[in-house]
Protein backbone atom coordinates (compact mmCIF):
# COMPACT_ATOMS: atom_id res chain seq x y z
CA UNK A 1 0.00 0.00 0.00
CA UNK A 2 2.78 2.41 0.99
CA UNK A 3 4.71 2.01 -2.28
CA UNK A 4 1.55 2.62 -4.29
CA UNK A 5 0.72 5.70 -2.23
CA UNK A 6 4.26 7.00 -2.77
CA UNK A 7 3.93 6.57 -6.53
CA UNK A 8 0.61 8.37 -6.56
CA UNK A 9 2.13 11.09 -4.40
CA UNK A 10 4.88 11.50 -7.00
CA UNK A 11 2.25 12.59 -9.50
CA UNK A 12 0.46 14.80 -7.08
CA UNK A 13 3.18 16.66 -5.22
CA UNK A 14 6.33 18.64 -5.86
CA UNK A 15 9.18 16.35 -4.81
CA UNK A 16 12.09 17.40 -7.07
CA UNK A 17 13.14 20.21 -4.77
CA UNK A 18 12.81 17.85 -1.78
CA UNK A 19 15.15 15.38 -3.49
CA UNK A 20 17.78 18.07 -4.05
CA UNK A 21 17.57 19.33 -0.49
CA UNK A 22 17.86 15.73 0.76
CA UNK A 23 21.03 14.94 -1.15
CA UNK A 24 22.62 18.30 -0.36
CA UNK A 25 21.88 17.79 3.34
CA UNK A 26 24.04 14.65 3.31
CA UNK A 27 26.80 16.38 1.34
CA UNK A 28 26.87 19.15 3.94
CA UNK A 29 26.82 16.63 6.78
CA UNK A 30 30.07 15.20 5.43
CA UNK A 31 31.61 18.64 4.82
CA UNK A 32 30.55 20.03 8.20
CA UNK A 33 31.68 16.95 10.13
CA UNK A 34 35.00 16.89 8.21
CA UNK A 35 35.75 20.50 9.16
CA UNK A 36 34.71 19.65 12.73
CA UNK A 37 37.13 16.74 12.90
CA UNK A 38 39.87 18.89 11.44
CA UNK A 39 39.50 21.69 13.99
CA UNK A 40 39.14 19.14 16.81
CA UNK A 41 42.46 17.69 15.60
CA UNK A 42 43.97 21.18 15.59
CA UNK A 43 43.22 21.46 19.30
CA UNK A 44 44.90 18.12 19.94
CA UNK A 45 47.80 18.65 17.51
CA UNK A 46 48.23 22.39 16.95
CA UNK A 47 50.77 21.98 14.11
CA UNK A 48 47.73 21.33 11.90
CA UNK A 49 47.23 25.10 11.81
CA UNK A 50 50.20 25.16 9.41
CA UNK A 51 50.63 28.78 10.51
CA UNK A 52 47.92 29.79 8.06
CA UNK A 53 45.28 32.25 9.25
CA UNK A 54 42.78 30.65 6.86
CA UNK A 55 43.18 27.29 8.60
CA UNK A 56 43.23 28.62 12.15
CA UNK A 57 40.71 27.28 14.66
CA UNK A 58 39.12 30.73 15.10
CA UNK A 59 38.22 30.99 11.42
CA UNK A 60 37.34 27.38 10.72
CA UNK A 61 35.17 26.91 13.81
CA UNK A 62 32.34 29.11 12.42
CA UNK A 63 32.71 27.29 9.09
CA UNK A 64 32.03 24.06 11.00
CA UNK A 65 29.08 25.43 12.98
CA UNK A 66 27.52 27.13 9.96
CA UNK A 67 28.00 24.01 7.83
CA UNK A 68 26.40 21.62 10.28
CA UNK A 69 23.66 23.91 11.64
CA UNK A 70 22.61 25.92 8.63
CA UNK A 71 23.83 23.86 5.69
CA UNK A 72 23.12 20.31 6.90
CA UNK A 73 20.38 21.24 9.39
CA UNK A 74 18.81 23.82 7.08
CA UNK A 75 18.68 21.53 4.04
CA UNK A 76 17.24 18.75 6.21
CA UNK A 77 14.56 21.05 7.61
CA UNK A 78 13.65 22.39 4.19
CA UNK A 79 13.49 18.91 2.64
CA UNK A 80 11.35 17.49 5.44
CA UNK A 81 9.13 20.57 5.84
CA UNK A 82 8.35 20.70 2.11
CA UNK A 83 7.73 16.94 2.08
CA UNK A 84 5.54 16.64 5.17
CA UNK A 85 3.47 19.75 4.54
CA UNK A 86 2.41 18.36 1.16
CA UNK A 87 1.69 14.88 2.45
CA UNK A 88 -0.20 15.95 5.57
CA UNK A 89 -2.15 18.74 3.88
CA UNK A 90 -2.92 16.74 0.73
CA UNK A 91 -1.88 19.55 -1.61
CA UNK A 92 1.07 20.43 -3.80
CA UNK A 93 3.48 23.17 -2.69
CA UNK A 94 1.96 26.61 -3.18
CA UNK A 95 4.82 27.71 -5.44
CA UNK A 96 7.46 25.52 -7.10
CA UNK A 97 9.35 28.63 -8.18
CA UNK A 98 9.57 29.90 -4.62
CA UNK A 99 10.73 26.46 -3.49
CA UNK A 100 13.53 26.47 -6.07
CA UNK A 101 14.41 30.05 -5.09
CA UNK A 102 14.69 28.77 -1.50
CA UNK A 103 16.97 25.93 -2.63
CA UNK A 104 19.35 28.05 -4.71
CA UNK A 105 19.24 30.97 -2.29
CA UNK A 106 20.07 28.78 0.72
CA UNK A 107 22.92 27.10 -1.12
CA UNK A 108 24.26 30.48 -2.27
CA UNK A 109 24.30 31.57 1.39
CA UNK A 110 26.27 28.45 2.30
CA UNK A 111 28.83 29.11 -0.46
CA UNK A 112 29.17 32.73 0.69
CA UNK A 113 29.73 31.51 4.26
CA UNK A 114 32.45 29.10 3.15
CA UNK A 115 34.21 31.95 1.31
CA UNK A 116 33.85 34.79 3.83
CA UNK A 117 34.43 33.02 7.14
CA UNK A 118 37.94 31.69 6.42
CA UNK A 119 38.80 35.20 5.18
CA UNK A 120 37.94 36.47 8.65
CA UNK A 121 34.88 38.43 7.53
CA UNK A 122 32.64 38.04 10.56
CA UNK A 123 30.38 39.93 12.94
CA UNK A 124 31.83 37.81 15.80
CA UNK A 125 28.34 36.89 17.02
CA UNK A 126 28.13 33.20 17.79
CA UNK A 127 25.94 31.25 15.33
CA UNK A 128 25.30 34.58 13.56
CA UNK A 129 28.78 35.33 12.24
CA UNK A 130 27.89 36.19 8.65
CA UNK A 131 28.20 39.82 7.58
CA UNK A 132 25.21 42.05 6.93
CA UNK A 133 24.69 41.52 3.15
CA UNK A 134 24.48 37.75 3.76
CA UNK A 135 22.18 38.35 6.74
CA UNK A 136 19.76 40.19 4.45
CA UNK A 137 19.91 37.30 1.97
CA UNK A 138 19.19 34.83 4.80
CA UNK A 139 16.11 36.86 5.82
CA UNK A 140 14.82 36.96 2.21
CA UNK A 141 15.34 33.23 1.57
CA UNK A 142 13.93 32.22 4.95
CA UNK A 143 10.84 34.37 4.32
CA UNK A 144 10.39 32.71 0.91
CA UNK A 145 10.55 29.31 2.66
CA UNK A 146 8.08 30.45 5.32
CA UNK A 147 5.58 32.05 2.93
CA UNK A 148 5.55 28.96 0.70
CA UNK A 149 4.95 26.75 3.74
CA UNK A 150 2.17 28.96 5.12
CA UNK A 151 0.42 29.25 1.77
CA UNK A 152 0.58 25.48 1.28
CA UNK A 153 -1.10 25.04 4.66
CA UNK A 154 -3.67 27.69 3.71
CA UNK A 155 -4.54 25.65 0.60
CA UNK A 156 -4.80 22.35 2.50
CA UNK A 157 -7.54 19.81 1.91
CA UNK A 158 -7.61 18.57 5.50
CA UNK A 159 -9.54 20.41 8.17
CA UNK A 160 -6.87 20.06 10.84
CA UNK A 161 -3.21 21.09 10.63
CA UNK A 162 -1.13 18.10 11.72
CA UNK A 163 1.16 18.78 14.69
CA UNK A 164 4.44 18.41 12.74
CA UNK A 165 3.42 21.46 10.72
CA UNK A 166 2.83 23.44 13.91
CA UNK A 167 6.40 22.76 14.99
CA UNK A 168 7.79 23.71 11.57
CA UNK A 169 5.70 26.86 11.52
CA UNK A 170 6.68 27.83 15.07
CA UNK A 171 10.32 27.51 14.05
CA UNK A 172 9.86 29.57 10.89
CA UNK A 173 8.06 32.46 12.57
CA UNK A 174 10.45 32.63 15.51
CA UNK A 175 13.59 32.40 13.37
CA UNK A 176 12.44 35.38 11.27
CA UNK A 177 11.97 37.40 14.45
CA UNK A 178 15.18 36.23 16.13
CA UNK A 179 17.40 36.53 13.06
CA UNK A 180 16.22 40.02 12.15
CA UNK A 181 16.54 41.45 15.66
CA UNK A 182 19.88 39.81 16.44
CA UNK A 183 21.34 40.88 13.08
CA UNK A 184 20.42 44.56 13.41
CA UNK A 185 23.68 46.35 12.76
CA UNK A 186 25.22 49.47 11.29
CA UNK A 187 27.21 48.71 8.12
CA UNK A 188 30.45 50.64 7.72
CA UNK A 189 31.44 48.87 4.51
CA UNK A 190 30.39 45.97 2.34
CA UNK A 191 32.11 43.47 4.63
CA UNK A 192 32.04 45.24 7.99
CA UNK A 193 29.28 46.21 10.38
CA UNK A 194 28.77 46.86 14.06
CA UNK A 195 25.90 45.54 16.15
CA UNK A 196 23.14 48.00 16.97
CA UNK A 197 23.39 46.83 20.56
CA UNK A 198 26.30 47.25 22.93
CA UNK A 199 27.59 45.94 26.22
CA UNK A 200 25.33 43.70 28.26
CA UNK A 201 22.34 44.39 25.98
CA UNK A 202 24.37 43.02 23.07
CA UNK A 203 25.23 39.94 25.12
CA UNK A 204 21.59 39.44 26.10
CA UNK A 205 20.35 39.80 22.50
CA UNK A 206 23.13 37.46 21.33
CA UNK A 207 22.12 34.73 23.75
CA UNK A 208 18.41 35.37 23.27
CA UNK A 209 19.19 34.48 19.65
CA UNK A 210 21.79 31.82 20.51
CA UNK A 211 19.63 29.73 22.79
CA UNK A 212 16.55 30.17 20.65
CA UNK A 213 18.50 29.01 17.61
CA UNK A 214 18.82 25.86 19.72
CA UNK A 215 15.22 26.00 20.93
CA UNK A 216 13.36 26.83 17.77
CA UNK A 217 15.69 25.84 14.95
CA UNK A 218 17.47 22.79 16.37
CA UNK A 219 14.61 21.63 18.60
CA UNK A 220 11.19 22.75 17.34
CA UNK A 221 12.07 22.19 13.69
CA UNK A 222 13.49 18.74 14.32
CA UNK A 223 10.53 17.87 16.54
CA UNK A 224 8.42 18.61 13.47
CA UNK A 225 10.50 15.93 11.77
CA UNK A 226 10.05 13.59 14.73
CA UNK A 227 6.25 13.91 14.85
CA UNK A 228 5.91 12.91 11.21
CA UNK A 229 8.75 10.47 10.57
CA UNK A 230 8.66 8.39 13.78
CA UNK A 231 4.99 7.41 13.30
CA UNK A 232 5.49 6.85 9.57
CA UNK A 233 8.59 4.71 9.97
CA UNK A 234 7.03 2.76 12.85
CA UNK A 235 3.77 2.56 10.89
CA UNK A 236 1.87 3.52 14.03
CA UNK A 237 0.24 6.82 15.00
CA UNK A 238 1.96 8.96 17.58
CA UNK A 239 1.36 7.73 21.15
CA UNK A 240 -0.62 10.76 22.34
CA UNK A 241 -1.77 13.60 20.16
CA UNK A 242 -2.84 15.58 23.20
CA UNK A 243 0.66 15.37 24.62
CA UNK A 244 2.05 16.62 21.31
CA UNK A 245 -0.19 19.70 21.49
CA UNK A 246 0.95 20.47 25.04
CA UNK A 247 4.55 19.78 23.99
CA UNK A 248 4.20 22.37 21.23
CA UNK A 249 2.67 25.18 23.29
CA UNK A 250 4.91 24.62 26.30
CA UNK A 251 7.95 24.73 24.04
CA UNK A 252 6.81 27.91 22.31
CA UNK A 253 6.03 29.58 25.62
CA UNK A 254 9.06 28.40 27.54
CA UNK A 255 12.05 28.49 25.23
CA UNK A 256 12.19 32.26 24.71
CA UNK A 257 13.11 32.77 28.37
CA UNK A 258 16.20 30.58 28.50
CA UNK A 259 18.92 32.65 26.82
CA UNK A 260 19.84 34.51 30.00
CA UNK A 261 21.16 31.29 31.59
CA UNK A 262 24.20 31.67 29.29
CA UNK A 263 25.15 34.84 31.13
CA UNK A 264 25.42 33.84 34.79
CA UNK A 265 28.06 35.76 36.75
CA UNK A 266 28.25 38.57 34.20
CA UNK A 267 27.05 42.18 34.11
CA UNK A 268 23.54 40.91 33.36
CA UNK A 269 21.22 41.47 36.35
CA UNK A 270 21.28 38.43 38.61
CA UNK A 271 17.49 37.91 38.50
CA UNK A 272 17.53 37.61 34.71
CA UNK A 273 19.90 34.66 34.75
CA UNK A 274 18.01 33.06 37.65
CA UNK A 275 14.73 33.41 35.76
CA UNK A 276 16.36 31.80 32.71
CA UNK A 277 17.56 28.92 34.90
CA UNK A 278 14.15 28.48 36.58
CA UNK A 279 12.33 28.29 33.25
CA UNK A 280 15.09 25.97 31.94
CA UNK A 281 14.27 23.54 34.75
CA UNK A 282 10.56 23.80 34.00
CA UNK A 283 11.31 22.94 30.37
CA UNK A 284 12.37 19.43 31.37
CA UNK A 285 8.67 18.56 31.69
CA UNK A 286 7.52 19.30 28.10
CA UNK A 287 10.81 18.08 26.64
CA UNK A 288 10.57 14.73 28.37
CA UNK A 289 6.86 14.61 27.58
CA UNK A 290 7.76 14.92 23.90
CA UNK A 291 10.56 12.37 24.10
CA UNK A 292 8.32 9.87 25.86
CA UNK A 293 5.58 10.57 23.33
CA UNK A 294 7.94 9.74 20.49
CA UNK A 295 9.35 6.62 22.12
CA UNK A 296 5.99 5.30 23.29
CA UNK A 297 4.82 5.44 19.68
CA UNK A 298 6.66 2.12 19.49
CA UNK A 299 4.63 0.75 22.41
CA UNK A 300 3.71 -2.83 21.58
CA UNK A 301 6.08 -2.89 18.62
CA UNK A 302 9.51 -2.62 20.16
CA UNK A 303 10.60 -5.65 18.16
CA UNK A 304 10.76 -3.39 15.10
CA UNK A 305 14.01 -2.01 16.50
CA UNK A 306 15.67 -5.38 15.88
CA UNK A 307 15.21 -5.14 12.15
CA UNK A 308 14.46 -1.54 11.24
CA UNK A 309 17.75 0.34 11.18
CA UNK A 310 16.11 3.64 10.25
CA UNK A 311 13.81 3.41 13.25
CA UNK A 312 16.87 2.83 15.41
CA UNK A 313 18.24 6.20 14.34
CA UNK A 314 14.95 7.91 15.16
CA UNK A 315 14.58 6.30 18.58
CA UNK A 316 18.19 6.71 19.69
CA UNK A 317 17.83 10.37 18.65
CA UNK A 318 14.91 10.68 21.07
CA UNK A 319 17.03 9.15 23.83
CA UNK A 320 19.70 11.79 23.20
CA UNK A 321 16.97 14.47 23.10
CA UNK A 322 15.77 13.38 26.54
CA UNK A 323 19.33 13.24 27.85
CA UNK A 324 20.43 16.64 26.58
CA UNK A 325 17.19 18.36 27.62
CA UNK A 326 17.87 17.13 31.15
CA UNK A 327 21.57 18.01 31.11
CA UNK A 328 20.96 21.55 29.78
CA UNK A 329 18.70 22.67 32.64
CA UNK A 330 21.07 21.12 35.18
CA UNK A 331 23.96 23.07 33.65
CA UNK A 332 21.90 26.26 33.77
CA UNK A 333 21.71 26.11 37.59
CA UNK A 334 24.06 28.70 38.99
CA UNK A 335 25.95 26.29 41.23
CA UNK A 336 26.54 23.81 38.41
CA UNK A 337 27.21 26.62 35.96
CA UNK A 338 29.96 27.94 38.23
CA UNK A 339 31.81 24.73 37.44
CA UNK A 340 30.70 24.04 33.89
CA UNK A 341 30.76 27.45 32.23
CA UNK A 342 33.63 28.13 29.82
CA UNK A 343 34.68 24.47 30.04
CA UNK A 344 34.41 21.73 27.42
CA UNK A 345 31.54 20.18 29.35
CA UNK A 346 29.43 22.69 27.37
CA UNK A 347 30.90 21.33 24.14
CA UNK A 348 30.01 17.80 25.27
CA UNK A 349 26.44 18.91 26.04
CA UNK A 350 26.05 20.67 22.71
CA UNK A 351 27.29 17.63 20.79
CA UNK A 352 25.08 15.17 22.64
CA UNK A 353 22.26 17.32 21.32
CA UNK A 354 23.78 18.01 17.90
CA UNK A 355 25.16 14.57 17.03
CA UNK A 356 22.76 12.46 19.06
CA UNK A 357 19.48 14.32 18.63
CA UNK A 358 19.64 16.63 15.60
CA UNK A 359 21.85 14.50 13.38
CA UNK A 360 20.18 11.26 14.56
CA UNK A 361 16.62 12.37 13.79
CA UNK A 362 17.77 13.96 10.51
CA UNK A 363 19.62 10.86 9.36
CA UNK A 364 16.61 8.67 10.18
CA UNK A 365 14.29 11.02 8.27
CA UNK A 366 16.66 11.19 5.29
CA UNK A 367 16.88 7.38 5.02
CA UNK A 368 13.07 7.28 5.22
CA UNK A 369 12.82 9.88 2.47
CA UNK A 370 15.34 8.11 0.23
CA UNK A 371 13.20 5.04 -0.31
CA UNK A 372 10.01 7.07 -0.81
CA UNK A 373 11.44 9.72 -3.08
CA UNK A 374 13.44 7.39 -5.32
CA UNK A 375 10.87 4.56 -5.10
CA UNK A 376 13.42 1.87 -4.38
CA UNK A 377 15.09 0.25 -1.38
CA UNK A 378 18.43 1.49 -0.07
CA UNK A 379 21.42 0.29 -2.08
CA UNK A 380 22.72 -1.40 1.08
CA UNK A 381 20.68 -2.01 4.25
CA UNK A 382 23.84 -3.32 5.92
CA UNK A 383 25.58 0.00 5.40
CA UNK A 384 22.67 1.75 7.13
CA UNK A 385 23.32 -0.52 10.09
CA UNK A 386 27.08 0.18 9.96
CA UNK A 387 26.25 3.87 9.85
CA UNK A 388 24.00 3.53 12.89
CA UNK A 389 26.77 2.00 14.96
CA UNK A 390 29.52 4.37 13.78
CA UNK A 391 27.28 7.38 14.47
CA UNK A 392 26.29 6.12 17.92
CA UNK A 393 29.76 4.97 19.02
CA UNK A 394 31.39 8.10 17.60
CA UNK A 395 28.92 10.34 19.44
CA UNK A 396 29.37 8.50 22.74
CA UNK A 397 33.18 8.67 22.54
CA UNK A 398 33.02 12.36 21.67
CA UNK A 399 30.57 13.25 24.41
CA UNK A 400 32.24 11.19 27.15
CA UNK A 401 35.63 12.75 26.33
CA UNK A 402 34.19 16.23 26.67
CA UNK A 403 32.19 15.46 29.82
CA UNK A 404 35.19 14.03 31.65
CA UNK A 405 37.65 16.65 30.44
CA UNK A 406 35.21 19.52 30.96
CA UNK A 407 34.58 18.64 34.59
CA UNK A 408 38.32 18.11 35.11
CA UNK A 409 39.00 21.50 33.52
CA UNK A 410 36.46 23.24 35.78
CA UNK A 411 37.83 21.56 38.89
CA UNK A 412 41.42 22.48 37.97
CA UNK A 413 40.53 26.11 37.36
CA UNK A 414 38.95 26.57 40.75
CA UNK A 415 41.29 24.44 42.89
CA UNK A 416 43.08 26.37 45.60
CA UNK A 417 46.01 25.35 47.77
CA UNK A 418 46.27 25.89 51.52
CA UNK A 419 47.57 29.45 50.95
CA UNK A 420 44.56 30.44 48.88
CA UNK A 421 46.42 30.59 45.59
CA UNK A 422 45.41 28.69 42.46
CA UNK A 423 46.60 25.09 42.52
CA UNK A 424 47.10 24.91 38.74
CA UNK A 425 48.15 27.33 36.05
CA UNK A 426 45.91 27.64 33.02
CA UNK A 427 48.62 26.01 30.89
CA UNK A 428 48.57 22.96 33.15
CA UNK A 429 44.83 22.58 32.52
CA UNK A 430 45.46 22.85 28.76
CA UNK A 431 48.14 20.14 28.93
CA UNK A 432 45.80 17.90 30.94
CA UNK A 433 43.20 18.24 28.19
CA UNK A 434 45.41 16.75 25.46
CA UNK A 435 44.41 13.06 25.73
CA UNK A 436 40.73 14.05 25.81
CA UNK A 437 41.11 16.31 22.79
CA UNK A 438 42.69 13.38 20.95
CA UNK A 439 39.83 11.12 22.11
CA UNK A 440 37.29 13.70 20.91
CA UNK A 441 38.97 13.85 17.48
CA UNK A 442 38.77 10.03 17.28
CA UNK A 443 35.06 10.06 18.25
CA UNK A 444 34.35 12.77 15.70
CA UNK A 445 36.36 10.82 13.12
CA UNK A 446 34.20 7.74 13.68
CA UNK A 447 31.06 9.85 13.30
CA UNK A 448 32.50 11.36 10.10
CA UNK A 449 33.22 7.87 8.76
CA UNK A 450 29.54 7.04 9.26
CA UNK A 451 28.51 10.21 7.40
CA UNK A 452 30.77 9.28 4.47
CA UNK A 453 29.24 5.79 4.41
CA UNK A 454 25.79 7.41 4.35
CA UNK A 455 26.70 9.70 1.45
CA UNK A 456 28.09 6.74 -0.50
CA UNK A 457 25.00 4.65 0.21
CA UNK A 458 22.69 7.49 -0.78
CA UNK A 459 24.50 8.24 -4.03
CA UNK A 460 24.45 4.54 -4.88
CA UNK A 461 20.71 4.45 -4.13
CA UNK A 462 20.13 7.39 -6.48
CA UNK A 463 22.16 5.55 -9.13
CA UNK A 464 20.23 2.35 -8.49
CA UNK A 465 16.94 4.19 -8.95
CA UNK A 466 18.25 5.69 -12.20
CA UNK A 467 19.38 2.27 -13.48
CA UNK A 468 16.11 0.59 -12.51
CA UNK A 469 14.08 3.52 -13.76
CA UNK A 470 11.92 3.54 -10.63
CA UNK A 471 11.77 7.32 -10.36
CA UNK A 472 11.12 7.69 -14.08
CA UNK A 473 8.26 5.20 -13.85
CA UNK A 474 6.77 6.89 -10.80
CA UNK A 475 6.91 10.26 -12.54
CA UNK A 476 5.25 8.79 -15.60
CA UNK A 477 2.60 7.15 -13.45
CA UNK A 478 3.60 3.61 -14.43
CA UNK A 479 2.56 0.97 -11.88
CA UNK A 480 5.46 -0.96 -10.32
CA UNK A 481 6.09 -4.28 -12.07
CA UNK A 482 6.36 -6.38 -8.87
CA UNK A 483 3.31 -4.77 -7.26
CA UNK B 1 10.85 36.47 50.93
CA UNK B 2 8.59 39.54 50.57
CA UNK B 3 11.65 41.62 49.77
CA UNK B 4 12.44 39.29 46.93
CA UNK B 5 9.10 39.98 45.27
CA UNK B 6 9.12 43.71 46.06
CA UNK B 7 8.56 45.75 42.90
CA UNK B 8 8.99 49.47 42.31
CA UNK B 9 5.86 49.96 40.24
CA UNK B 10 6.56 53.64 39.74
CA UNK B 11 9.80 52.79 37.99
CA UNK B 12 8.11 50.54 35.40
CA UNK B 13 8.71 51.80 31.85
CA UNK B 14 6.32 51.33 28.93
CA UNK B 15 8.51 48.45 27.73
CA UNK B 16 8.28 46.84 31.17
CA UNK B 17 4.48 47.06 31.07
CA UNK B 18 4.22 45.67 27.54
CA UNK B 19 6.47 42.76 28.52
CA UNK B 20 4.61 42.09 31.75
CA UNK B 21 1.16 42.19 30.15
CA UNK B 22 2.24 39.98 27.24
CA UNK B 23 3.78 37.47 29.63
CA UNK B 24 0.70 37.28 31.83
CA UNK B 25 -1.63 36.99 28.81
CA UNK B 26 0.47 34.20 27.27
CA UNK B 27 0.64 32.43 30.62
CA UNK B 28 -3.16 32.55 30.91
CA UNK B 29 -3.44 31.25 27.33
CA UNK B 30 -1.12 28.39 28.29
CA UNK B 31 -3.42 27.49 31.19
CA UNK B 32 -6.40 27.59 28.81
CA UNK B 33 -4.51 25.34 26.37
CA UNK B 34 -3.77 22.80 29.12
CA UNK B 35 -7.42 22.87 30.22
CA UNK B 36 -8.71 22.34 26.70
CA UNK B 37 -6.25 19.60 25.85
CA UNK B 38 -6.83 17.57 28.99
CA UNK B 39 -10.61 18.08 29.11
CA UNK B 40 -12.09 14.56 28.75
CA UNK B 41 -14.70 15.90 26.33
CA UNK B 42 -11.97 16.83 23.82
CA UNK B 43 -10.02 13.60 24.09
CA UNK B 44 -11.46 11.65 21.17
CA UNK B 45 -11.53 14.61 18.84
CA UNK B 46 -7.88 15.47 19.50
CA UNK B 47 -6.63 11.89 19.46
CA UNK B 48 -8.32 11.25 16.12
CA UNK B 49 -5.84 13.75 14.57
CA UNK B 50 -2.96 11.38 15.12
CA UNK B 51 -4.01 9.35 12.08
CA UNK B 52 -3.55 12.21 9.60
CA UNK B 53 -0.15 10.99 8.26
CA UNK B 54 -1.79 7.65 7.42
CA UNK B 55 -5.11 8.95 6.11
CA UNK B 56 -3.31 10.66 3.27
CA UNK B 57 -1.91 7.36 1.98
CA UNK B 58 -5.31 5.69 2.20
CA UNK B 59 -6.97 8.62 0.48
CA UNK B 60 -4.50 8.45 -2.40
CA UNK B 61 -5.21 4.82 -3.16
CA UNK B 62 -8.94 5.20 -2.55
CA UNK B 63 -9.29 3.11 0.59
CA UNK B 64 -11.42 5.64 2.42
CA UNK B 65 -13.84 8.44 1.71
CA UNK B 66 -11.08 10.98 1.64
CA UNK B 67 -10.03 9.62 -1.73
CA UNK B 68 -13.36 10.36 -3.40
Amino acid sequence: MEATADRIAEQKYSFDVVRWFTVMAVVYLVVGAAVGVYIASELAWPFLNFDSPYLSFGRLRPVHTNAVIFAFGGCTLMATAFYTVQRTCGVRLWSDKLAWFTFWGWNAIIVLAVITLPLGLTQSKEYAELEWPIDILIAVVWLAFTINFIMTIANRKTSHIYVSNWFFLGMMVMIVYLHVVNSLSIPVGLFKSYSLFSGVQDAMIQWWWGHNAVGFYLTAGFLGIMYYFVPKQANRPVYSYRLSVIHFWALMFGYVWLGAHHLHYTALPDWTGSLGAAVSLAMIIPSWGGAVNGMMTLSGAWDKLRTDYVLRFLIIALAFYAMSTFEGPVMSLKTVNALSHYTDWTIGHVHSGALGWVAGISIGAIYHLMTRLWHTSMWSESLVNVHFWTATIGTVIYVVAMWVSGIMQGLMWRAYDEYGTLAYTFVESVAAMHPYYAMRAVGGGIFLLGAIIMLFNILMTVRKAANQGTLREARAGVAPAAA
Amino acid sequence: MLDYFQTDWAAMTATDWVGTILTVVIFVLMVVAYFQVFRPKNRDKLESRKHIPFEEDEADIGENDGGK
